[in-house]
């Protein structure tokens, strides 16, 4: 494979040349109710081209190697007739040449785990679920595991080649009143791992099933704005959705009117606000030792002491904009080009503990877990999987259907309070993106509190 | 019978090979400016087998290595669990056309060309946008085989178009976005597509507040996906077997108003979701889920239907709701949704209203609680409606309500116009009372 993305590159005509070709291995034991939905252990091969002719880009999907020529001279055709058709030539800022080899450290890896084993697993999840209480109508377990080798190639001379395992587990259960009252609880994980991260996950499974029963007897919230404190994982897909997204540079490197709203320097929050996207800490399953055009990772402050610091860069936004790659252009698979992405995406550890956040709300909310989300400019939304009433300084009853909404610049000013206990965890899901759907991530926090945040509701 | 079906044959009780091979070209503008031109080429397969009774799967895209590919899905088998449906038997597909040479012949050129006009219309319109546009032609050829002696292939062109028009002050954002997907390139409709976002800028120029109260709302062909995703979600035919669809044991009683008609359809020609059979190999039908109110059937995979004893109604789609690639195990999908036109023009509805909101699209959707039919969104882009004039855009303005409820006992209206929306909705304006909206006026 080498020697062909070697000859394949040696042999283009374009100013510049990249390849990148991902085999995967990927298994999935699939539980929904009583039925095995799917078991399964499948391959993949596919690789892509990306040519710069002029200052256009051309670009080729292939999933047969041996046509790498081809479509190396397939989308320098193309990468000119957008050159000729283009006013101002795309440029590529520098980036050092690279040769490595990453490979994967994991404990128990999931590939000599037999498929019959994966399958035990789930099933085990999925009956402590099931036969939790005749209430529970239905449940999801689902464990996928991919084991990917990316070998990448510029024309430039870098060649990398990364190893990246991932793996992840959804469980749900869904219960019911008999009547039209269905609610969830879910508990959703995946790392850069081993079969060992989803070993020993019975408590988590039980409280699954316990919060879907606790969710039919709660009651709704009622609309409103309210001070609302948001755990850990809520406050992670806040900052993530509401606020990472508007900080990657090919959203707005094109745009003069957002690029001065996003200007560096601007005050966006508090002091006590910092916030990183980090392309590697241990196990996240966001990591990104080197990125899709062979950046390699960087710690990058977005916000630093509530101003902005940084955006998130490719090379083509980086030289746009003077700035330096960062080492966050991602794809999600061999069928897509890199775009600009997070990594891991967290809020910084801050010292307000719990008690001091409570302390002063006659009437808030305590949200809970990340159900969804999603963001357009500046206007977010994201739905929590529970919550709780917070009256006069303390938390009371169990609140579902707490979907919290509001501009991304009126609510991160509105985030008084960060407390101590950072925790960064990553889904089975992914981020989506355009088309690009789902790119493993990571997002974290500490709890934090924010004041008059909107609360949709009967 | 080729070798890998005899080759099957010889191993398991029976077997299915699901191919597709296709050629995606999209074109992307970003910020007004020509970005790239991919060209797509991908071919993938899939097996699903049924040894001793029980379901294996595997996939791959090394057409070439079938051992590997069966031993996988066998393997797979030995675990799997037993199911009780057959592969169909030969019966022909349904006789609808899909292809288009027009769409085959589509030079990169021309969609260049094409989206260079649609930039600077827009830019004429108002030199303030921002304007993103990706146009892509896929040509795709699918085929199914399986040991029931089913040997289908469909050969299927798209076209579809997909544009956001943004326009960013200090402090507010408005983004418009629409798409098309089309069959047949004589279907895109540009200058309708203008029509449209040039009326939804004009209403947007000015921002209006709205207040904390249930007010009735006007949902555009485009917004009524918001109503129609969790029904789409209660109709599925796994929701009401496994107990999560508020559906469950209500075939024939008349649930919603009777205004209300929604069919299930794949046979529409050039339909963007239109296709000769399901991902089974079952040719596609058209299926009343809801007439005049009243429900009437659910959909089904070939899995389910068996499972809940009954047939499956062509919707065995392998990707999600709205369709994917082969990498996935058939599951409910659907195919073109279609929503009754009713007898009021959109207009009209809007007129009849003394305070209300206009609903274009919402952010988040499927959020809430939407097995039990609720909904709960912050609007993208959505109208303030006085005296039956749209006065202006509202932001951070939340809507909630309980599909069920809303359609059942809340319906103004239904438009007669409908409209294609997210290549699979084929919808009128609907217009509901009592959404509770959540805003920031008073």
């Amino acid at each position: 494979m080498e020697d062909l993305v070697r000859k394949a590159i040696a042999g283009s005509d374009a100013d510049y040349t990249e390849v990148r070709i991902e085999r995967e291995e990927r298994s999935q034991a699939d539980f929904q109710r009583d039925k095995l939905e799917n078991l399964e252990q499948s391959s993949e091969l596919g690789g892509i081209v990306r040519c710069l002719c002029d200052g256009g880009w051309g670009i080729a999907v292939l999933n047969d190697p041996a046509k790498l020529p081809a479509k190396v001279a397939e989308a320098t055709r193309t990468a000119r007739l957008v050159a000729a058709r283009r006013d101002e030539p795309v440029k590529l800022a520098d980036a050092p040449v690279v040769q490595e080899s990453v490979r994967a450290e994991i404990e128990n890896d999931f590939r000599t785990v037999p498929l019959e084993k994966k399958k035990r697993l789930a099933e085990s999840y999925n009956d402590l679920l099931l036969n939790h209480d005749k209430r529970i109508v239905s449940t999801r377990v689902r464990y996928n595991d991919s084991f990917r080798e990316v070998t990448y190639a510029n024309s430039e001379g870098t060649f990398i080649a990364q190893e990246i395992p991932d793996v992840t587990l959804l469980l749900v259960a869904v219960a019911s009143d008999g009547a039209a009252n269905i609610q969830q609880g879910f508990k959703s994980l995946g790392e850069a791992g081993g079969f060992d991260v989803v070993l020993n996950r019975e408590d988590e499974a039980r409280a699954v099933a316990k919060r879907a029963i606790d969710l039919v007897a709660a009651r709704s919230v009622e609309g409103g704005k309210y001070t609302v404190i948001l755990d850990p994982e809520l406050a992670g897909v806040f900052i993530h959705e509401a606020f990472g997204h508007f900080c990657e540079a090919d959203f707005l490197y094109q745009n003069e009117r957002l690029k001065k709203i996003m200007t560096i320097g601007t005050r966006f929050a508090e002091r006590n606000l910092n916030v990183v996207d980090d392309g590697y800490i241990p196990g996240l399953r966001g990591n990104t030792p080197y990125d899709d055009e062979g950046v390699a990772r960087a710690k990058t402050y977005l916000i630093k002491n509530g101003v902005l610091t940084n955006l998130l860069h490719s090379r083509q936004t980086a030289k746009k904009m003077g700035a330096s790659p960062t080492g966050n252009a991602r794809a999600v698979s061999y069928a897509f080009e890199p775009i600009v992405r997070m990594t891991n995406t967290y809020i910084e550890p801050g010292s307000d503990t719990f008690e001091e956040m409570l302390r002063g709300i006659d009437r808030g909310v305590y949200a809970v877990k990340a159900y969804g989300g999603e963001t357009v400019f500046e206007q977010f939304t994201f739905s929590a999987a529970y919550a709780y009433e917070i009256r006069d300084g303390e938390v009371g009853d169990l609140l579902k259907d707490v979907v919290l909404t509001g501009n991304l610049f009126e609510t991160l000013r509105a985030i008084d309070m960060i407390g101590p206990d950072l925790k960064i965890e990553g889904s089975s899901g992914g981020c989506g993106k355009g088309e690009q759907s789902p790119l493993p991530v990571t997002a974290g926090a500490p709890h934090i509190r924010a004041r008059k945040v909107t609360i949709g509701g009967k | 019978m080729n070798a890998l079906i005899e080759r099957l044959a010889a191993r398991v009780d029976q077997g299915e090979v699901y191919r597709i091979r296709s050629r995606t070209v999209p074109i992307q503008f970003t910020s007004g400016h020509l970005d790239s031109i991919k060209t797509n080429e991908t071919e993938g397969m899939a097996l699903r087998v049924i040894a001793d009774g029980k379901l294996g799967f595997a996939t791959t895209t090394d057409m070439e290595d079938q051992n590997t590919l069966i031993d996988a899905a066998v393997a797979a088998s030995a675990f799997g669990d037993t199911v009780d449906f057959r592969f169909p038997e030969t019966d022909a597909p349904t006789p609808v056309s899909v292809y288009d040479p027009a769409i085959a012949a589509l030079s990169e050129e021309e969609m260049i060309t094409l989206g260079d006009h649609l930039i600077s219309r827009l830019t004429k319109l108002d030199s303030e946008v921002d304007i993103n546009i990706s146009l892509a032609k896929s040509i795709e050829r699918v085929s199914i085989e399986n040991t029931s002696d089913r040997q289908l292939e469909d050969k299927r062109t798209l076209f579809s178009v997909s544009l956001e028009v943004s326009k960013a002050r200090e402090g507010d954002i408005f983004i418009l976005s629409d798409s098309a997907s089309v069959r047949r390139f004589d279907d895109f409709k540009p200058e309708a597509m203008l029509a449209r976002l040039t009326r939804l800028l004009e209403y947007g120029k000015k921002l209006a507040p709205v207040a904390s109260r249930p007010l009735p709302v006007v949902f555009t062909p485009n917004g009524t996906i918001t109503l129609l995703l969790p029904l789409i979600v209660g109709f599925n035919g796994k929701a009401v077997y496994m107990g999560t669809s508020p559906l469950k044991g209500r075939m024939g009683e008349k649930v919603f108003d009777e205004r209300f008609s929604v069919t299930d359809d794949g046979t529409v020609p050039f339909g963007p979701r239109s296709g000769g059979f399901d991902d089974e190999g079952i040719p596609t039908m058209a299926t009343s889920l809801i007439s005049d109110g009243t429900v009437k059937a659910f959909t089904y995979d070939l899995r389910t239907a068996a499972l809940a004893g009954t047939r499956s109604t062509g919707n065995g789609y392998k990707g999600g709701l709205f369709g994917g690639g082969f990498r996935n195990v058939p599951a409910i999908g659907m195919n073109n949704v279609i929503v009754a036109e009713g007898k009021a023009a959109e207009e009209k509805l809007i007129s009849e209203i003394e305070e209300g909101l206009l609903v274009e699209s919402v952010l988040g959707l499927g959020q809430g609680n939407i097995n039990a039919g609720e909904f709960s969104n912050n609007v993208a882009v959505a109208f303030k409606i006085e005296n039956g004039r749209v006065v202006g855009r509202v932001k951070n303005t939340m809507i909630a309500g309980n599909v069920y409820t809303l359609l059942r006992d809340s319906l103004i209206g239904v438009g007669r116009k409908a409209e294609w929306a997210h290549g699979a909705l084929l919808a009128p304006a609907i217009a509901v009372d009592g959404v509770s909206v959540v805003g920031e006026g008073t």
